[in-house]
């Protein structure tokens, strides 16, 4: 009986299931679940093992860059900032699908969010931990770098409150905690679901320790709510927030290619353009392993394409605009910026690789057939991942290795330590995501079975001829 | 982590206050052996090339008792000390090398017991933390400069020019900067040896004596030779006629790289085989006429010329002068010059003529002496432009008033071409106003003439005993010179029967085929005298006892008179007591030439008689020159380099890591093509090839400058140096000597340049020429200054226009008061572009060097650079050089993104940086718009050997890994001044207080002082015409003004409205 009801169309516009029908709570805990309690199999000793090599690289790249100084890196004069910034930037970027989705979403009660948030949030958070590596490498002497924060020193000295860089401390401490604990608030009645189905003690007591006590009374839930929704509306703000301020860490100076205006906006529609991607490029291999297929659905997937389309335009708009400013002023040395160098300059085949992949790429979603296609869709999202890297690349790079005065000019090429640390976190990322997913559900089983009553509930109603739920 | 410590010494405290008084516990027993434990005890990581296996084996000789027999000193130690009466030995003990009397006991034994005394009777001038100032020299190939050295607790640390000096007036070029480097140079030689034996000096005096005793009553010293500098100290000179006394028939050759043959040849035969030279005034002369001269650069006189030709740029002085130059290469005087012509070196004496001919009187007929022997040549087109420059050459020449005009001859071209001018400015009535005849200085001749004439007696078999004291012939010297082929037993079968005796500071390419190898001293740790160009003689005294035991060369050579042993103080002190007989209280005029560097009234005097042309014709008729190239052919070009000279700066890395005044190219040498030959020979910049001439190959790789004469290729000498010991300068470049021959040292036809396989990556400090269109280094006529065309009005809004608040200008403003607000002015019509502040500020503030890979990634670290651009159409360029250090921007963009800190506004308007607060994220330097800031990628301070530790100034920071620097304004002379000028409660006068760079400028291009005082020179500076801010449209307000380049174009070559200037397509 409730399944044909289920399975019947709640609404002509919404043509595709959240939660695939044949399911009750039961079968939903022992989906979602298995994949904690299942050995892990070949496939994720063999992905942990590649990711733990990468790993290996990044404890190379850094042990050896503390030792002898970011003078091992390509860095120069003029190109202070390079791989060290651009990874910032990218790791940040990508970190903001996960607050957009469990935070944004939520306030807006879209409910499709509810099988993929767990998955972005764990995403954002490893995302910030990567990030967070570079600004403190990055300084010269980093066993200084505390001096960035505001504590009572001994010399009576502070931070120098006028400098983004100080404001990308804070931005990012606060966006780090913020998501930690919104990511963990969120896992506490699963990690009690998985203590309740622990088979080993040490299984029950480890998971009972994370779960807090949880006992699902209508207090716990109650109180868990209210937490929740404090915590998506602290959130909010910092998907703006956090990628401004990154931002301005280019737009408050006054070289050619960052003092821009449109950074901001920007800024942070590319990196919910980047961050969507990543979940994409990171969720459809996942449903497929952890056979979560029947949760994160096709309309899940289709859904981010489409957000991934309309934050693709934005960033379009982006450069449309940096160009369009920067011939209407009449500005010489951005003049040469935007159109010789960077179109035409040392670095004009990652311009045009970075055009190729954020411009072109997400167009291809203006189309439902590409929207809704496994192979097409994944592809799209590490070329518009690597479109993004290359943006970050040819806003710091380029317009740092020609600015002002011809005579400074100089090319900047990565070294091989460059590229062990950006290898190195994108194995740390990795190495995270995995074990993620080995003792954490992916999908947040609690709300997936509350989604699933409330379909039951409205498909009920509708049946008695009222309105569909969304 | 390496949380080293900044400027702390590590273990080797000995040497790092008072170098020279040895608290070792158990000293050496004598002088070698005490070189041997030196080199032992500094044998650290970075000195490892000096020769591992070298050591092994003399410290395996050092044990056996033969060798400890053998090197017992003679004498009780201090028995050779000069008796200087008790206070003065006391004294000397005391402060071993911080007095400059000390250097009385710079003699090889020392003192077995001395020890390190605190003050008990502190000397008057000496205070601990105050440096003291003493005058010294540097003679550099028969010309002595005048030096101010700074030094601090007995460390010289600085050199400067002496301003008493005629010649310096307190400017000096990079050399004497860079001087102080090679004192201190690890790589120094530091033992005596016969073979590979070490010796002492007491084996050597009794070698010596054992030769003269010998020979002086068998054959006067007939098989005795001596191969020299050119002899331009009096007491040398005078030590030489000693020798010559004893031993009559001994001879002396002088020989040095920079060639003044052609000038002397010339003005011998023009003053009947007197030797003659002569000095020119620029500030006389209206219009100048050089004929491949680079006389702004090239020795001895180029920091007096340059002073009086920059004085004749600056509107405010009057007119302008007017400077033609023709020349092949790019020169920094072809840089400064108002119209260039490209022509092949070759060809200048057809330019020469040709302007003889046209400007008639006596300068005709030796012109017509020179028909036929060259031609200008090209295509037609060339040709005509040619033509029509000396055409306006010739007007113009004629034009200015007589007297007023000067025409001077390069030291590259042949004695024809110096005749040839000296008969224009005859001609022009130049001679005595703007040409004045004075005695030489070096009176001897000297030249390739005189190796030839060596080689040519020890082929003879007349020669037993060589005894070279030039700098590194078997390097320096053409490769058909010969020399080299008799030292080398592989290649001289009767090698055995020659002893050659070779003293210099380096183990380098001459010493390894000597028998006896003495290591000099540095002339910084002995007494000497010599002449300056001008003949003004100074007295060099010591600034520190010998660091590496060398042997003044003074003291060598008069082993040869088996005299009893004095050392080199007491000979310059007797030689010139001897000058002075009959003169009353020699000691307080010694006292004075001592302190004040110079002896007055030394200068030349004018020589006696007029010029004569005729018999000097003979020298433009006899004149063969080198055949035309062929269609395919180049025209090979060899010049002195501008960092390493001749290679005996080779080892010094400040020079090494200097950026080539044009190419900007550090570590290396190239052969350079303009870019249209490079076309027609298809090469690219960077490709190898090889160079052939006369039978030699050369495999060198290639770079292209702009503005170089089509069909030349130019090389310059002193690189690719394989020295023994010279680390530094082993493996660096390409030696261009191995394709020079003495018929034709300095250029040739017949070169051929083809591609060969692989390529080369140089380290280049600028690689974009082209200033984009963009008001940077302002550059324009005269006429266009005083009446601006639309176009220049509109640059000259855009950088010296009020800036519009809120929109340019919204940062908030500092109030100064009355007190001090620092500010700068650089004049780039003054500015040639020679570098020497570069040097200077790297000697000042402790700069690191980085070494060329480092510099390949664009991390180079001196604080001021001179940013060098071309003007107009890639083949025949203008060039402008910009001198560019941080400008202290009033609001400064650097200031608000350093989230520590670390780089803040001073309340005199500095932005002090902040070494310890500065973590390193390099924002400031992304935000600088100037990109004046240098930042420690590595540690590039670390693994100075004890004797580098003594070279770094002590006001200043040494600054550690992961910290960002720049230009402070030379903050420490500030402090300094400030202490008197508040200890007699007045402000810092504006004569007190120069940076380094402004100090050493020989063209006094740069201008600090107080902006807040409308008296002083900067603020007057800020206020002219000419002054304009550096990207002044930003807002950033900087404290540096520069002055707007002025030039003095002819009209009849360069129409005024011709200013369409189309940049190249690079």
């Amino acid at each position: 009986m409730a399944e044909t009801a289920i399975t019947a169309p709640l609404d002509p516009l919404e043509p595709r299931h959240l939660v695939a029908p044949h399911h009750d709570d039961a079968s939903l805990n022992e989906t979602l679940l298995a994949h904690v309690w299942a050995k892990p199999g070949k496939g994720w000793f063999m992905l942990f093992g590649v990711t733990l090599s990468a790993l290996g690289l990044l404890v190379i790249g850094v042990t050896y860059t503390l030792a002898r100084g970011i003078g091992v890196w390509g860095n120069n004069q003029p190109v202070g900032w390079a791989f060290d910034i651009i990874n910032f930037v990218w790791w940040v970027g990508i970190g903001h699908a996960g607050t957009l989705i469990s935070a944004i979403l939520l306030l807006f009660q879209q409910k499709w969010r509810t099988s993929i948030n767990r998955f972005a949030e764990a995403m954002t958070l490893f995302a910030v931990m990567c990030a967070g590596l570079f600004p403190l490498l990055h300084t010269g002497r980093p066993w200084f770098a505390f001096w960035l924060f505001p504590y009572p020193s001994t010399l009576g000295a502070w931070p120098q409150f006028r400098s983004p860089l100080v404001w990308d401390v804070f931005a990012i401490s606060t966006y780090l905690t913020v998501s930690a604990l919104f990511w963990y608030v969120g896992l506490i009645p699963d990690l009690a679901a998985l203590r309740d189905s622990s088979k080993t003690k040490v299984q029950r007591v480890v998971y009972g320790l994370f779960s807090l006590g949880w006992r699902g009374s209508g207090r716990h839930w109650h109180n868990y709510k209210i937490a929740y929704l404090l915590l998506a509306g602290i959130s909010t703000p910092l998907v703006v927030s956090v990628h401004t301020i990154v931002s301005f860490d280019f737009a408050v100076s006054l070289i050619p290619g960052w003092h821009t205006t449109v950074f901001p906006p920007y800024f942070v529609a590319g990196a919910v353009f980047s961050g969507f991607a990543m979940v994409i490029t990171l969720i459809v291999p996942a449903r497929k392993y952890l056979g979560l297929r029947d949760v994160i659905t096709d309309r899940h997937l289709e859904n981010m394409n489409k957000v991934i389309l309309a934050t693709g335009m934005l960033v379009s708009y982006g450069y449309m605009m940096e160009h369009f400013v920067a011939w209407y002023s009449q500005n010489q040395y951005e003049l040469w910026t935007f159109y010789v160098n960077r179109a035409t300059g040392p670095y004009a085949g990652v311009y045009w690789l970075m055009i190729a992949c954020n411009v072109i790429t997400p167009n291809i979603f203006w189309f439902k057939k590409c929207r809704t296609s496994i192979p097409i869709m994944w592809v799209a999202s590490i070329m518009v991942n690597i479109g993004m890297w290359c943006e970050r690349f040819i806003i710091i790079v380029t317009s740092l290795s020609q600015d002002f005065l011809p005579s400074s000019w100089a090319i900047y090429t990565p070294t091989w330590v460059d590229w062990c640390i950006y290898i190195g976190t994108l194995g740390l990322f990795g190495t995270l995501f995995l074990l993620f997913l080995k003792f954490v559900p992916a999908v947040a089983v609690s709300e997936v079975k509350e989604l699933q009553l409330e379909l039951k509930h409205a498909a009920h109603l509708n049946g008695h001829g009222t309105h569909g739920a969304h | 982590m390496n949380t080293k410590r900044d400027g702390v010494p590590s273990q080797d405290t000995s040497s790092f206050a008072l170098p020279v008084v040895s608290d070792r516990p158990a000293p050496a027993a004598d002088a070698v052996g005490e070189a041997l434990e030196h080199a032992a005890a500094n044998a650290s990581a970075t000195e490892t090339g000096y020769g591992r296996t070298y050591w092994r084996s003399l410290e395996e000789k050092l044990g056996t008792p033969e060798y400890l027999e053998e090197t017992r000193p003679e004498f009780p130690v201090g028995a050779d000390l000069a008796p200087s009466g008790f206070v003065r030995r006391e004294f000397m003990q005391l402060l071993g090398a911080s007095l400059a009397l000390a250097g009385a006991t710079a003699c090889s034994t020392r003192p077995q017991d001395e020890r390190l005394l605190p003050y008990t009777k502190t000397p008057p001038e000496v205070a601990p933390g105050n440096p003291l100032h003493y005058a010294s020299g540097m003679t550099l190939a028969g010309h002595t400069s005048g030096l101010l050295i700074t030094a601090r607790e007995g460390r010289p640390i600085k050199i400067e020019g002496n301003p008493q000096h005629p010649v310096n007036q307190g400017a000096a070029g990079v050399w004497e900067q860079a001087y102080l480097l090679s004192l201190y140079d690890p790589n120094r030689a530091r033992v005596m040896r016969q073979g590979k034996s070490p010796r002492a000096l007491r084996v050597l005096a009794e070698d010596v004596a054992n030769l003269v005793n010998k020979a002086a009553p068998a054959d006067g010293g007939a098989r005795l030779r001596f191969l020299t500098e050119p002899g331009n100290s009096p007491m040398m000179g005078d030590l030489r006629n000693r020798i010559l006394k004893k031993l009559p028939n001994a001879r002396f050759y002088s020989y040095t790289a920079m060639t003044q043959d052609a000038e002397t040849e010339a003005t011998r035969a023009l003053f009947g085989n007197q030797p003659v030279s002569a000095r020119y005034d620029f500030a006389q002369a209206d219009v100048v006429l050089s004929l491949d001269a680079d006389f702004l650069e090239s020795r001895p006189a180029n920091l007096t010329y340059a002073r009086q030709f920059a004085d004749r740029r600056d509107p405010k002085n009057g007119a302008l002068n007017r400077l033609y130059a023709a020349e092949a290469r790019f020169s920094i005087t072809g840089g400064m010059a108002d119209h260039r012509l490209r022509v092949k070196s070759a060809e200048v004496l057809a330019v020469a003529a040709a302007v003889a001919q046209a400007i008639g009187g006596p300068a005709a007929s030796v012109a017509s002496a020179a028909a036929g022997k060259a031609q200008l040549r090209g295509t037609s087109e060339e040709v005509q432009k040619a033509n029509a420059w000396i055409q306006a050459v010739v007007a113009d020449l004629r034009a200015a008033k007589p007297g007023r005009t000067l025409v001077i001859a390069g030291e590259r071209q042949p004695a024809a071409v110096h005749v040839l001018a000296q008969a224009i400015n005859s001609a022009l009535g130049n001679t005595g106003t703007t040409v004045h005849y004075v005695q030489a200085p070096v009176a001897e001749p000297f030249g390739l003439a005189q190796v030839r004439a060596l080689v040519e007696d020890i082929k003879a078999g007349r020669v037993d005993t060589l005894v070279i004291t030039a700098w590194n012939p078997l390097y320096a010297l053409p490769s058909d010179a010969g020399l080299a082929e008799l030292l080398n037993p592989a290649t001289n079968p009767d090698r055995a029967k020659l002893s050659v005796l070779y003293t210099g500071l380096y183990e380098d390419e001459t010493s390894q085929y000597v028998d006896w190898f003495v290591p000099a001293a540095h002339p910084l740790e002995t007494w000497s005298d010599g002449r300056a160009v001008d003949g003004t003689v100074s007295i060099a005294q010591p600034l520190i006892q010998p660091l590496f035991n060398g042997m003044p060369e003074s003291e060598l050579l008069a082993l040869f008179l088996t005299e009893s042993y004095r050392p080199a103080y007491q000979m310059l002190r007797e030689y010139w007591q001897g000058q002075a007989t009959g003169q009353a209280d020699f000691e307080s005029r010694w006292e004075t030439w001592v302190s004040e560097g110079i002896i007055a009234g030394t200068a030349s005097p004018a020589a006696s008689g007029a010029p004569d042309f005729g018999a000097a014709t003979a020298l433009v008729s006899g004149y063969n020159p080198p055949a035309a190239p062929a269609a395919n052919e180049l025209e090979l070009n060899f010049v002195h380099d501008y960092k390493v000279f001749d290679g005996r700066f080779g080892n010094s890395a400040w020079l090494q890591e200097l950026p080539d005044l044009i190419t900007k190219m550090v570590w290396d040498n190239a052969a350079l093509i303009s870019p249209q030959t490079a076309k027609d020979l298809r090469l690219e910049p960077g490709a190898m090839a090889e160079l052939s001439y006369g039978g030699q190959k050369l495999s060198v790789p290639v770079w292209t400058t702009p503005g170089l004469a089509d069909g030349t290729v130019t090389v310059a000498l002193g690189y690719g140096r394989n020295g023994l010991h010279e680390v530094v300068a082993k493996g660096v470049g390409f030696n261009a000597n191995v394709l020079r021959r003495a018929a034709a040292p300095w250029f040739d036809g017949g070169a051929t340049l083809t591609k060969a396989s692989g390529s080369y990556k140089f380290s280049l400090t600028q690689t974009h020429w082209r200033m984009e269109n963009r008001p940077i280094a302002l550059d324009m006529s005269v006429s266009e200054l005083a009446h601006p065309s639309k176009e220049t009005e509109h640059i000259l809004e855009r950088v010296q226009g009020e800036l519009k608040p809120g929109l340019q200008d919204n940062l908030p403003s500092f109030d100064y008061g009355n007190g001090y607000k620092w500010g700068m002015a650089i004049d780039l019509s003054r500015c040639t572009g020679c570098s020497a502040c570069v040097v200077a500020c790297q000697a000042e503030n402790n700069i690191p060097v980085v070494g060329k890979e480092q510099v390949a990634r664009s991390r180079e670290m001196q604080w001021l650079r001179i940013d060098r651009y071309f003007e107009g159409a890639e083949s025949d360029p203008k060039m402008v050089m910009q001198p560019v250090m941080c400008v202290h921007c009033e609001k400064a963009p650097c200031e608000y993104v350093c989230p520590v800190n670390a780089t803040v506004h001073s309340d005199e308007g500095l932005n002090d940086m902040v070494y310890n607060r500065c973590v390193g994220t390099r924002y400031c330097s992304n935000n600088c718009p100037y990109k004046v800031r240098r930042f420690n990628y590595l540690h590039y301070t670390s693994g100075k050997t004890s004797t580098e530790k003594m070279l770094m100034n002590p006001d200043v920071t040494v600054r550690n890994r992961g910290v960002m620097e720049k230009c402070t304004y030379c903050v420490q002379r500030i402090e300094r001044t400030r202490i008197s000028a508040r200890v007699e409660k007045r402000l810092i006068q504006e004569k007190e207080l120069m940076t380094a760079c402004q100090q050493t400028c020989p063209t006094q291009a740069i201008t600090f002082g107080s902006l807040n005082d409308k008296q002083q020179r900067v603020t007057q500076l800020h206020e002219d015409e000419r002054a304009y801010k550096l990207l002044h449209e930003l807002g950033t307000r900087p404290r540096t003004a520069h002055l707007i380049r002025v030039r003095n174009p002819n009209p009849a070559l360069e129409p005024a409205k011709s200013e369409a200037a189309t940049e190249g397509s690079h």
